[in-house]
């Protein structure tokens, strides 16, 4: 029976597949899951009662601050705050200086007049102030919350910025005010501005390692040869976001050598600290076509932002086939949104998103519109069972993870969750039972080796009692046999 | 009844124990006295086939990586008997041009014996492996090892007696086979392949002569 429902599901993927109700399973395999999120609702600018044209077209970055929403759009240039009811509170294109910047200006001999954004493409806002990566300007704006300019950061004092432009595209910044920038271009790692906007260094930086094969084949190869060969170009980044604890997590294009760090979470040293203990290595979608293929997209997910939820949950945006993927603080995969279509509750492609609060808010750079999401039941509860479960609360976890079940049987997550409440509990034969259908090898193993421990224990006397008696028997037994066979022969 | 099974035993585990220890005296029964029987390799060959199958479900969880649903007992039976198969025929076709003195049949004989470290360590190895956490899954692989490892040593042994061969001239006859098995192998698909086309282009016309009537 068991196997029979296991066989009609595996048929009927296709057709669930079309609208992504989908995880994966430990074994790789496409399972039908429920989705975390629903559509709420949406905004553009006819609800925003922008009626002018050619206002809020090609929207590039969004970032929620308190219960703000600041978008920057490269259509019509614009800063644009929205509050949590989604109505338009100011929309700005052109900023004046601040008057210690003036001062400053007029020291140096520059003209004093307002500045305006030439097609930005990054925005950050902090406590300390709102980050505008001006792409087209080459520049970044540092702003107050009167937003006048208080800061101008145009050169970079560099070596790489000699032959190349500074294009800022993506920008988050920590709690101190130092800036981390995406820039165009730039193959060395995401680039570090003190609260000054001198350069610091590139952080995040990923040294490409040849294989011994390839190295052996360079041997060999004039200078001319190789130059020809194909690039190893390090990771390029394609967003940043600042967690509260200044860790950075990025989101970086699919190449050749990076399929297992495509989303990483960056410490101050630089060092890739992500956790993948999940089933699979955060990454988007697991299972995809591969090869060139005109009917069918095709190749790895094209993860463009992340967005960070409370309990080290966060999401991540696939712009290539419109999916939400979102992973717990240990690298499982919990659930996968996917509405690509040109409708108003859909949105076909995705550049960036953020967590308002417990909404999801989805920037749909093609449509100018924003989708709101909010959480299913199922989102709901697997959240919240992994919220009780990392402040320490595994009894009420465990009771959380039942009600998962209950919406999607197939939840494997769901079990180890289970199963960890029973390890501690001292259950450790029902643990074993819930880490098997969970597949967690590390905690199947800790629960098998006390439960194992248990029944030896518990049964110490029997076994000794085997292992004295048993030769004990067998000797006495041939004893007997010979001294009766003895007698026989007197 | 008893003698019976004493003669089970002699010939399932004791005969193979003792090639195993003594691959040249065992050997020379098993070709000039006839001691190796064809039933015997035939059935170590069916349990290397239930050994695979079993291990595919139900090896120790901590150490499958095999998703139990992608199972075929078809696919491993065969494979055992394509492997098997392609062996034996390789290996005869080569030594007969290599003066081998072995017929078809003792190499048959010969792998099916071969298997006899696999099927005595594999079985309960298996049983063990349900029963190990993590940290001891090392003993396990190491168990299997040593009964791969002792099953090519029982296998190299038996080519080399049976054909009356040298070392130097036992592992030639070994690469040589494997290149006869690749070209076997080479020949068959390609022979599937044209037989698919041919059945494809005959539906074609059939088909075809159906729409113009």
């Amino acid at each position: 029976m068991k196997l029979f429902v296991w066989i009609s599901l595996l048929l009927t993927l296709p057709v669930n597949f079309t609208v992504a109700r989908y995880n994966y399973s430990y074994y790789g395999d496409v399972i039908h899951s429920a989705p975390g999120f629903t559509f709420a609702q949406y905004f553009n600018a006819t609800t925003l009662g922008l009626n002018v044209n050619n206002q809020f077209t090609q929207p590039e970055d969004l970032i929620v601050y308190g219960d703000q929403i600041y978008i920057v759009t490269s259509g019509d240039s614009a800063l644009y705050i929205i509050n949590d009811r989604f109505e338009l509170q100011l929309r700005k294109t052109s900023f004046d200086l601040s008057a210690e910047l003036e001062t400053q200006f007029i020291e140096e001999g520059k003209v004093v007049a307002p500045q305006t954004l030439n097609k930005p493409r990054g925005i950050d806002v902090k406590d300390t102030g709102i980050y505008i990566a001006d792409t087209d300007n080459k520049r970044i704006l540092k702003l107050n919350f009167d937003l006048e300019i208080v800061m101008i950061v145009d050169s970079i004092d560099d070596v790489t910025f000699e032959s190349v432009e500074f294009e800022p595209a993506k920008i988050t910044t920590d709690s101190t005010g130092r800036m981390y920038v995406v820039a165009s271009n730039i193959y060395e790692g995401i680039l570090e501005l003190d609260t000054d906007g001198s350069f610091n260094r590139y952080t995040g930086v990923n040294p490409i390692t040849l294989t011994p094969l390839e190295i052996f084949q360079r041997q060999f190869m004039t200078e001319e040869q190789i130059s020809k060969l194909e690039r190893y170009l390090p990771t390029e980044y394609t967003n940043v976001n600042m967690s509260d604890k200044n860790f950075i997590y990025s989101t970086s294009l699919p190449s050749a050598n990076n399929d297992s760090n495509m989303i990483q979470l960056i410490n101050p040293k630089g060092i890739d600290v992500l956790k993948r203990n999940g089933y699979h290595i955060p990454k988007g979608d697991i299972q995809f076509v591969v090869g060139m293929n005109n009917y069918v997209i095709d190749g790895p997910s094209r993860l463009v932002d992340v967005a960070l939820y409370k309990d080290g949950i966060y999401t991540v945006l696939d712009t290539k086939r419109s999916r939400l993927f979102t992973y717990d603080s240990e690298g499982n995969l919990l659930y996968i949104n996917g509405d690509a279509g040109n409708q108003s509750d859909r949105f076909s492609e995705g550049v960036a998103l953020d967590y308002l609060k417990d909404r999801l808010v989805v920037l749909d750079r093609q449509l100018n519109q924003v989708i709101v999401y909010e959480h299913t039941e199922f989102g709901n509860k697997v959240n919240e069972a992994i919220g009780l479960y990392e402040r320490g609360e595994f009894e009420a976890a465990a009771v959380i993870w039942e009600e998962v079940l209950t919406l999607n049987t197939n939840y494997e997550i769901a079990y180890n969750g289970i199963g960890k409440y029973y390890l501690r509990t001292g259950e450790f034969d029902k643990a074993i039972e819930f880490f098997a259908v969970g597949k967690d090898k590390f905690y199947y193993s800790k629960a098998f080796k006390q439960y194992r421990n248990q029944i030896i224990k518990d049964n110490f006397g029997y076994i000794i009692g085997a292992i004295l008696l048993i030769p004990i028997g067998i000797t006495t037994y041939r004893v007997v046999k010979k001294v009766r066979k003895g007698d026989e022969l007197e | 009844m008893k003698e019976k099974l004493a003669l089970v035993f002699n010939d399932y585990i004791k005969f193979p124990a003792f090639i195993l220890t003594h691959p040249f005296d065992g050997f020379d029964d098993l070709k000039t006295q006839k001691k190796g029987k064809l039933s015997v390799a035939i059935i170590f060959m069916v349990l290397y086939a239930l050994l695979r199958i079993f291990t595919y479900q139900y090896e120790g969880f901590l150490i499958n990586e095999r998703n139990p649903l992608n199972l075929n007992n078809l696919q491993e039976i065969l494979s055992v008997v394509l492997i098997v198969g392609l062996f034996v025929t390789a290996n005869w076709s080569v030594t007969t041009l290599m003066e081998g003195k072995g017929k078809f049949k003792e190499i048959f004989i010969v792998t099916g014996y071969a298997l006899f470290p696999l099927i005595i360590i594999g079985f309960p190895g298996l049983a063990l492996s349900n029963f190990l956490t993590l940290e001891e899954m090392p003993f396990y692989t190491l168990l299997m090892g040593i009964a791969y490892f002792l099953t090519g040593w029982m296998l190299f042994m038996g080519i080399l007696n049976i054909h009356e061969y040298g070392l130097f001239k036992t592992v030639l006859a070994f690469i040589a086979t494997i290149v006869s098995m690749l070209v076997m192998i080479f020949l068959g698909l390609l022979f599937f392949d044209l037989i698919q086309q041919f059945i494809a282009f005959i539906t074609a016309i059939i088909e075809e002569l159906g729409l113009r009537r």
